[in-house]
């Protein structure tokens, strides 16, 4: 027989509201094997926990059930006060009649009902719970860095400065990411490249980074402390381990490509470096444009190459890296606004999205820094278009947050660059950040018409063949306008990569409702994920600006490094175990593991479970035919008893 | 074109003597003769002087696969499929129970079966609208073709026209005949859990007594874990002493989990068991 304490929490007004608790802990005293129940306003006050370790001295208590808000909040908190006691930290059950009662009813009837029905289920389980044993593994000090765009470049910097090797995956060819492309950076105006490629450099040189581009993550196992990650290194054509970066190979390549990192306004060969900083600054080969892969015959580059580099064998390789932490900062894609045929964006030349402007400022872009439209001339008149597709229920909800900003910086450069007329279509300018307000009045003194209404559509004018007109509504006068201009340019929402739903199921992250990796929580854990081990950082988790990208892929790092500064760690004792003589073969629990826990035994013919490996979810024990499966705190005696319990209301 | 009985058992003799003889097998799993014609068992054939008992008419119904999981791993078999028998085969491969390499399949094209107690044709209605075996690696006679194909789930239209009350009723009176005889998971090729959870006593799962609602806890349990493994034999109706039409729950089970997941089961090695292997485009229709 147990001795059970029940504490129910109040939690101020949170719980206290939508639930009788003084009426949860009577119910609670009633039930069998139960000792003490008593109710306090907040149970993770030192108070609080005071009481719960005279209770267990006073009492002889052996079970504690703690009525009160998510596991995830406290359960740590509760478990210490246990293992404090000298009781063992597995006999805590937490009911969770916050999250789970009290903030989703405003009828306290209902509320105390179900509240009154976990906490009976409870009690029947924990009369059934067995004390545990956490156990305790090696910890590999590596960490993997999954992007190489700011965020990533700064993450592996800081960690790889604190003496543990990085290895940083990138998937094209060069480090860099989105703000390599850009000209310059708000508020301060100062060159995206100047700031970042110092910084590429770094990465390059560092002794503890292993540098991984045209690389991608292809299968990710184990589990924090202990991952271990496929990694499948495309096929660069281009033996990098020869090639001496003279670059005579692009000279000859009479391949035609389309500019990726021009954003498709230029051609390159099709051997190439993206752009002269790039890092590493040695070329590949691309399949789809080169003439040898076409064609069959060329292999000029071949010729021009004395390092003999050029290797059209070339196969994709799997390299196995192990690392005890994980960060991703996989970055964004702008979304195609082609859909949006309003827009008239890839109809009319004239108009432009956003990164595809920034080429055209930029002096390494493809008119070397000149503002020309696609015909050679320049523009007159210019309307900068914010917010298409973004704070757009038809699209997409949330704001992208630097539109503004950079549609401010794009106004000031276009009036440095042309005499044209620059004309901002803004539903509200938000500029919110440090020197982003006073950036903000700099370019209204600058002669920039700020017009307060969404573009509604571009059309192409009828009276001047070639030019564009933009309608919308000016909320400030009520008055339909539209405006001529030679040059549209679209602000497109920040979207999720289109493959993050992969990475997401690769490495077990949930995404929100716009497809970005979803935090621990939104304000006291925004860089870590519900996989312990991986981290987020930059606008993967949210749209977000280089600052603020940058200070997160810092808290990554210190993130990651909890992890990795330690030799050993404590793992959930809550695993499965398999009993063999019960174990008829199938494999089934082999099949659905997605953390690969367990393994066939062939000699036995039985299955067997990796206990390192096992996180505890139970899929294994669900899907096992003969419940050889056991899945330790959660046996189906004790889920039974639960449901009995919760049955019985 | 009409189907030999006669010459396909002639077939099946021969191959199984030859098998028996070379060694190739130490089983051969046919059919033998019963207390009449109508009646033929179950027949293990372990010598090549077993082989003149064997028989093959239009009432060797039984899935002769059911008794594949019994023999030890590694154990050379035999066995005669029909094509939904073929089916099982496929599915315990998949499912781990059995090795190709240990078997041999004697494989049997055939319609125009007949079921002893009613003398209805069971084309169609229970072995799932096929004729030809979908894997063997001997066939006894010739691929049937021109037949008239009865689709599987055809007989499931008067069965999904009732309404859920009517549906509940027409269960509820079916599973009160139900006498817990457990012939259906007898004759069942898929069911070779052992313990079923139905024996299981720590935690007794559901009641054993022949009630409704045990009745009703075992079958539905039972249906539900043949999701997506059922290959449409039709065995377990016959098998029933009480005659409940437990195809009916199978089919409809069956060809949900077809559209929700694009296979049926037991029709490729390839293919993995639908519920226990997770795909990318897996349908979240059950989620909706």
């Amino acid at each position: 027989m147990s001795r059970i304490g029940v504490f129910v929490c109040h939690c101020g007004l949170n719980i206290a509201k939508t639930v009788r608790v003084s009426e949860l802990a009577e119910l609670a005293a009633t039930l069998p094997d139960v000792v003490v129940a008593k109710d306090y306003k907040f149970m993770c006050s030192t108070p609080g926990q005071e009481m719960i370790v005279n209770d267990i001295k006073q009492h002889k208590l052996d079970r504690i059930i703690v009525t009160a808000c998510s596991p995830l909040m406290h359960e740590q908190t509760f478990r210490k006060v246990l293992a404090a006691s000298g009781l063992n930290q597995y006999l805590l059950t937490i009911v969770n009649i916050r999250e789970q009662v009290s903030w989703v009813t405003h009828d306290i009837e209902e509320g105390t009902t179900k509240a009154k029905a976990l906490l009976n289920g409870a009690v029947y389980r924990a009369r059934l719970l067995a004390p545990l044993t956490s156990r305790v593994i090696d910890v590999n000090p590596n960490v993997m860095v999954v992007g190489g765009g700011i965020a990533g470049i700064q993450a592996a910097l800081e960690l790889a400065n604190t003496g543990k090797k990085v290895y940083l995956v990138e998937k094209n060819s060069t480090i860099g990411g989105h703000m390599a492309q850009f000209d310059k950076t708000f508020p301060t105006l100062d060159c995206s490249a100047c700031i970042l490629t110092p910084k590429m450099d770094a990465v390059l040189q560092h002794k503890n980074i292993t540098m991984m581009t045209s690389c991608e993550v292809s299968e990710v196992k184990g589990f924090v402390g202990n991952f271990d990650i496929t990694v499948r290194q495309k096929a660069r054509y281009v033996d990098h381990s020869k090639c001496n970066a003279c670059l005579a190979c692009t000279e000859k390549c009479p391949g035609k490509g389309i500019s990726e990192w021009d954003e498709g306004l230029v051609k390159r060969k099709a051997i190439y470096i993206p752009f002269p900083q790039a890092v590493p600054q040695k070329p590949i080969i691309d399949k789809e444009s080169c003439t040898f892969f076409k064609k069959g015959k060329c292999r000029l580059c071949e010729k021009a190459c004395e390092q003999k580099a050029i290797d059209f064998e070339q196969q994709d390789t799997f390299v196995q890296v192990k690392v005890g932490a994980v960060i991703l900062a996989t970055g964004f894609d702008l979304m195609d606004t082609k859909p949006l045929v309003q827009y008239g964006y890839g109809k009319y030349p004239g108009v432009y999205n956003a990164l595809e402007v920034e080429r055209l400022f930029n002096s390494a872009g493809p008119t070397g820094g000149k503002v020309t439209l696609r015909d050679g001339s320049e523009p007159k008149s210019i309307a900068l278009l914010h917010c298409i597709g973004s704070r757009d229920k038809n699209n997409h909800e949330h704001c992208s947050r630097v539109c503004c900003m950079y549609s401010l910086k794009f106004a000031h450069l276009f009036k440095e660059k042309t005499s044209a007329d620059v004309y901002q279509f803004y539903i509200d300018m938000r500029a919110a950040g440090k020197g982003y307000e006073e950036f903000y009045n700099r370019i209204i003194e600058e002669d920039v018409k700020f017009i307060r209404g969404k573009g509604a559509r571009v059309t192409q004018s009828a009276d001047e063949p070639g030019r564009l007109v933009v309608e919308a509504e000016d909320t400030i006068t009520g008055k339909f306008i539209k405006l001529p201009v030679d040059m549209v340019v679209l602000s497109p929402a920040i979207v999720p990569r289109a493959d993050s739903k992969d990475v997401a199921r690769l490495f077990n992250l949930s995404t929100d409702k716009q497809g970005f990796f979803m935090e621990r929580h939104p304000k006291l854990a925004p860089l870590s994920t519900m996989s312990e081990g991986i981290f987020i950082a930059g606008v993967c988790q949210s749209p977000k600006d280089i600052p603020d990208t940058v200070a997160q892929a810092y808290g990554a790092a210190a993130e990651a490094l909890t992890i990795v500064v330690k030799d050993k760690m404590e793992l959930e004792a809550t695993t499965a175990m398999v009993n063999p003589a019960s174990c008829c073969g199938c494999q089934n629990c082999v099949r659905v593991c997605p953390y690969g826990a367990p393994g066939f035994n062939e000699t036995k013919r039985v299955s067997e479970i990796n206990e390192a490996l096992c996180k505890g979810c139970g899929l294994c024990a669900s899907v096992c035919p003969t419940s050889a499966i056991i899945a330790r705190h959660f046996t189906n005696d004790q889920v039974l008893a639960e449901m009995e319990g919760l049955m019985e209301f | 074109m009409t189907i030999s009985f006669k010459q396909i058992e002639e077939k099946l003799k021969t191959e199984a003597k030859r098998l028996l003889e070379s060694g190739q097998v130490s089983v051969v799993l046919a059919y033998g003769k019963g207390y009449d014609e109508k009646h033929p068992m179950p027949y293990v054939a372990r010598n090549p002087s077993d082989v003149a008992n064997i028989v093959f008419n239009e009432y060797c119904n039984y899935n002769m696969a059911r008794y594949l999981v019994r023999y030890p791993a590694g154990t050379k078999i035999a066995v005669a499929v029909k094509a939904a028998d073929s089916r099982a085969v496929i599915q315990l491969i998949q499912e781990e129970k059995v090795k190709r390499e240990d078997l041999v399949l004697l494989g049997i094209p055939v319609y125009g079966m007949k079921n002893p107690k009613t003398q209805e044709i069971i084309d169609g209605k229970t072995t799932g609208g096929l004729y030809n075996p979908v894997l063997y690696d001997i066939l006894l006679g010739d691929e049937v073709h021109g037949q008239a194909i009865q689709l599987p789930y055809d007989v499931l239209a008067a069965y999904e026209s009732m309404d859920k009350e009517v549906r509940f009723a027409f269960w509820k009176k079916e599973f009160d005949k139900c006498i817990r005889c457990y012939a259906c998971r007898k004759a069942c090729p898929m069911c070779y859990c052992d313990p079923c959870f139905i024996d299981q006593n720590k935690p007794k799962w559901g009641d054993k007594s022949p009630k409704f609602h045990g009745n009703l806890m075992y079958h539905l349990t039972r249906f539900h874990h043949l999701a997506g493994r059922c290959i449409d034999c039709g065995e377990c109706s016959r098998a029933c002493p009480v005659d409940i039409p437990l195809y009916l729950f199978h089919k409809k089970v069956a060809r949900e989990c077809e559209e929700m997941f694009g296979q049926a089961a037991g029709m490729s090695i390839e293919d993995k068991p639908a519920l226990v292997n997770f795909r990318v485009d897996d349908s979240d229709k059950i989620l909706e």
